[in-house]
C-alpha cells in the first residue's frame, strides 16, 4: 500500500483497535490504527466499504456460557462439536477417525487482508481437529454466540489425513443481538482426501458475520464445498484457497439468499500452483428488496500450473426492485496451457417462464417459488447425504415463505 | 339461449403500440368445437395470449367472457382456475421444475381455488398414469424436466396431458397439430375427442385441415389481419384447403 496519512478512525475503528491493545497484540494495533478498516478504494473491498458498514463494535467475549442452545440446524446423526463464544470445547469421546484438540493462535496464514489480520491478533487458541480415514457422521461445527451483543473470535483448524473421506458442517448461529463475528477455518487436505464442507450462515438478522476459510489443497483430492447465506445484516465470507498437488479437483460453490437491509459478500480467491488441477466455480444470490449480494472470484494460475481447468460462474436472480447483485470475476493466469473462463448471468424471473406456469392456475408468488428453488436446486444436488440435502432444501424453502409472507 | 362459454366482442389489442387484432367478433357456445385458420402473422396466437391473459397485450377496447364472466382483469392464474386452458404453439422449457412437481402443483392449484382438498399422492399418481397412457406418454419423459429437451412432438402431447389433468371448461389450442406425426396426430386427436362433452368447449388454431378431419368442429373460422372474416360449418375448411386465403381477405374488402 502507498504512504498515506493515517485516517481518522471512526468509533468502531477506535473499538477494534483498543481490543487489539488490551488483547496486547501492540504491533497489530498499531498497523490498524495506520490503515483502520478499508473503504471501497482497498480494491478487494471495493462493493463491501467495512469503514462505512461497520458501525458498532461490541465488547469482546471469549468466555462463552456453556449451555448449549438448539440449533436451527441440526442433523440427527452427526458428530457436533460446540464452539460457543468462540471457547474452545470439551467434548469427550470421539468417534473413530477424529481427534479434537487445541492449540495457541489463529490457524490462519498472515495475508494482507483486515479480517485475517484481525483474527490472527485476536484469536488466542483455535480448536484443531484431525480428521483421519472414513469418517463415518458428519463432523459438525456449532459456532455459536450467546447472550447479549460480542464480537467473537474463533479460529479452527482442520487437518485432513491423506486419503481420508470426511463431510464437515460449520453453522453459524446466535442470540437475536447485533453480534460481531470473525470467525475462520484453516483447512489442510492431504493427497487423495475427498473433502466435503459445508457452511451456514442463519446469525441474526442484526450481526455481522464474518467468516475467512483458507484451503491448503494437496494432491489428488476432491474438495466440494458449499457456503449457504441467509443470516447477518452484514457478511463477508472468504475463500481463499491454493492447489499444491497434481490432480486435484474443486467444486466451489455458494448460496447468498440476501433480503431487505443485507448486504453479504462472498469473496473466493484461488490459486493454481501445481500442474493439473481442476476447478469449478459456481455461486449464487437470490436477492428481494433493498439489499444486496456480492461475488468476487479471483483465479490464479501461476506459470508453472500447466493444464489447470477452472471455470467460475456467477448466476443471480434479483426478485423485486431495490435488489442489487454485484459480481466481479477476475482471472489471472501466467501459464500458457490452460483452459479458464468465468461468466456471469443476473436478472429476474423470466416472464415468459411465469405466465407458463400461472397459465395453468398456479398463483404467482408459488410460480415464483418453484422457478427459485429451480434455480437454487443445481447446488444442492451434488449434496448426496439425505438429511443434509433436505434440510438445505429447508433453509430455501423457509426463506421464500418469508418473502412470500411479508408481500402479502 | 344459454350463456356461451367464451364470448369475444370487439376485441383490440395492441402490442407495443402497435394494434394487431382489430376488432374481434366470436362465440363459441357450451359444448362445441371451434376451428380457427388463417395464414402466418394473422394475430391468431395473439389472440389465444390476449385470452389468456399474457403480460404485454394491450387490451384496447373490447371484452372477453368465460362462462358470462368478463376475465379481462384477472391474472392468468385466475383465469385458469375458472376454467381456461391454452395449449401454447410453443410451450415453455423448465430446467429445474420436475414436470410431476409442476403437474401436481398445477393441479392442486386448481383445487385449492376451487376450496377443494389437495390430490395425496397415490391419487395423483393415478390420475398422471391413466392421462398418460391415454396419450401415449412415455414414463421416462415425465421424469424430466418441463418440457426440456422435450421433442416438438413430445412437447404438444404434454400440453394435451395437462388440459386431460387440469379439467378445464374452455380449451384454446394453438396449433397443438403441429410437429406431430402422423401416428401422434392420431393419438392426440383421440385425446381431445374424449375430452369433448356438453359442458366443455374447445377452440382449435390450426392450419391443416387434416386435422379437422379427425376433431371435427362445430364451427370453422377464418382469420384475416386481426379479424374473423368468414365463418361456416366444417366445410369452410375444405373450401379454404381449395381455394386459399387470398379468396376471404377480398371478402372482408368487399364487405
Ligand atoms: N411481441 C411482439 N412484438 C411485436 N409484434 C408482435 C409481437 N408478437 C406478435 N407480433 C406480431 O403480431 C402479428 C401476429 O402474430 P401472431 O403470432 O399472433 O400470428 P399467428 O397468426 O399466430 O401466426 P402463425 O400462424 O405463424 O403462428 C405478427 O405480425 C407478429 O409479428
Ligand atoms: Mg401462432
Amino acid at each position: 500500500m502507498n504512504q498515506q496519512q493515517a485516517p481518522t478512525l471512526t468509533v468502531a475503528e477506535k473499538t477494534l483497535q483498543a481490543q487489539l491493545i488490551a488483547a496486547g497484540t501492540s504491533e497489530a494495533a498499531n498497523q490498524f490504527g495506520k490503515y483502520g478498516l478499508p473503504t471501497r478504494r482497498v480494491e478487494a473491498y471495493h462493493y463491501t466499504d467495512l469503514k462505512n458498514l461497520v458501525r458498532d463494535v461490541p465488547a469482546i467475549v471469549s468466555n462463552g456460557e456453556v449451555a448449549h442452545p438448539t440449533p436451527k440446524f441440526s442433523l440427527t446423526d452427526a458428530f457436533e462439536v460446540p464452539m460457543i463464544n468462540g471457547d474452545v470445547p470439551s467434548v469427550g469421546d470421539t468417534p473413530d477417525g477424529i481427534i479434537v484438540a487445541h492449540m495457541d493462535g489463529s490457524g490462519l496464514s498472515e495475508r494482507d487482508d483486515v479480517l485475517v489480520r484481525l483474527n490472527r491478533a485476536l484469536s488466542t487458541k483455535s480448536v484443531m481437529v484431525r480428521l483421519e480415514g472414513n469418517v463415518q457422521p458428519v463432523v459438525h461445527f456449532k459456532r455459536h454466540i450467546n447472550g447479549e451483543a460480542a464480537h467473537v473470535v474463533s479460529s479452527l483448524m482442520l487437518d485432513v489425513a491423506a486419503g481420508t473421506e470426511v463431510t464437515v458442517l460449520e453453522t453459524f448461529e446466535g442470540s437475536d443481538e447485533a453480534h460481531m463475528a470473525n470467525y475462520s477455518t484453516r483447512i489442510n487436505l492431504g493427497a487423495g482426501a475427498k473433502f466435503t464442507h459445508i457452511t451456514i450462515d442463519q446469525s441474526s438478522k442484526k450481526a455481522t458475520h464474518f467468516h475467512t476459510m483458507e484451503y491448503a489443497i494437496g494432491a489428488d483430492v476432491e474438495l466440494r464445498n458449499l457456503v449457504v447465506n441467509s443470516g447477518a445484516s452484514l457478511s463477508r465470507t472468504q475463500m481463499f484457497g491454493r492447489f499444491e498437488g497434481e490432480g486435484t479437483h474443486a467444486n466451489l460453490s455458494g448460496l447468498n439468499l440476501v433480503d431487505d437491509g443485507q448486504h453479504c459478500d462472498i469473496t473466493m480467491d484461488m490459486t493454481h500452483t501445481v500442474e493439473n488441477t481442476s476447478a469449478q466455480e459456481l455461486f449464487k444470490s437470490v436477492v428481494r428488496n433493498r439489499a444486496k449480494a456480492i461475488f468476487q472470484g479471483r483465479i490464479v494460475v501461476e506459470s508453472q500450473a500447466q493444464k489447470t481447468d477452472a471455470k467460475m460462474m456467477a448466476q443471480g436472480l434479483m426478485l423485486t426492485e431495490g435488489a442489487q447483485i454485484l459480481t466481479k470475476p477476475e482471472l489471472e493466469i501466467f501459464a500458457d496451457d490452460v483452459q479458464c473462463g468465468h461468466g456471469c448471468t443476473c436478472g429476474e424471473l423470466d416472464a415468459d417462464t411465469l405466465f407458463y406456469l400461472m397459465s395453468r392456475g398456479i398463483p404467482k408468488a408459488e410460480a415464483s417459488s418453484m422457478l427459485i428453488r429451480a434455480f437454487v436446486q443445481e447446488l444442492l444436488d451434488p449434496i448426496t447425504d439425505e438429511e443434509l440435502n433436505s434440510k438445505l432444501s429447508t433453509i430455501v424453502s423457509d426463506w421464500l415463505e418469508l418473502g412470500e409472507a411479508n408481500a402479502s | 339461449m344459454s350463456t356461451p362459454m367464451l364470448e369475444i366482442r370487439d376485441l383490440h389489442v395492441a402490442i407495443e403500440e402497435k394494434e394487431i387484432l382489430k376488432g374481434v367478433n366470436l362465440t363459441v357456445p357450451a359444448g362445441e368445437v371451434h376451428a380457427i385458420m388463417g395464414r402466418n402473422g394473422s394475430g391468431k396466437s395473439t389472440l389465444s395470449y390476449a385470452i389468456a391473459g399474457r403480460a404485454g397485450y394491450d387490451i384496447t377496447s373490447g371484452d372477453v367472457l368465460l362462462d358470462g364472466k368478463s376475465i379481462l382483469e384477472m391474472a392468468p392464474d385466475e383465469r385458469a382456475a375458472e376454467g381456461l386452458f391454452l395449449a401454447f404453439q410453443y410451450p415453455i422449457e423448465i430446467p429445474g421444475v420436475a414436470t410431476m412437481t409442476f403437474l401436481k402443483a398445477a393441479m392442486n392449484a386448481q383445487r385449492k381455488s376451487r376450496g377443494e382438498e389437495e390430490m395425496t399422492t397415490p391419487e395423483f399418481m393415478k390420475a398422471v398414469r391413466v392421462a398418460s397412457d391415454d396419450l401415449s406418454i412415455n414414463k421416462d419423459m415425465l421424469k424430466r424436466a418441463l418440457n426440456v429437451g422435450f421433442s416438438g412432438g413430445e412437447k404438444k402431447r404434454a400440453e394435451v396431458l395437462q388440459m386431460a389433468l387440469l379439467e378445464p371448461k374452455m380449451c384454446v389450442m394453438d396449433e397443438t397439430d403441429s410437429g406431430l406425426d402422423i401416428d401422434a396426430l392420431q393419438v392426440v386427436s383421440e385425446g381431445v375427442n374424449r375430452l369433448r362433452g356438453p359442458k366443455r368447449s374447445m377452440l382449435i388454431i390450426t392450419h391443416y385441415q387434416r386435422l379437422l378431419n379427425h376433431i371435427v368442429p362445430d364451427r370453422v373460422h377464418v382469420f384475416s389481419d386481426g379479424q374473423v372474416v368468414e365463418s361456416g360449418g366444417k366445410d369452410l375448411a375444405l373450401e379454404l384447403e381449395a381455394k386459399g386465403y387470398a379468396n376471404f381477405d377480398s371478402a372482408k374488402g368487399a364487405a
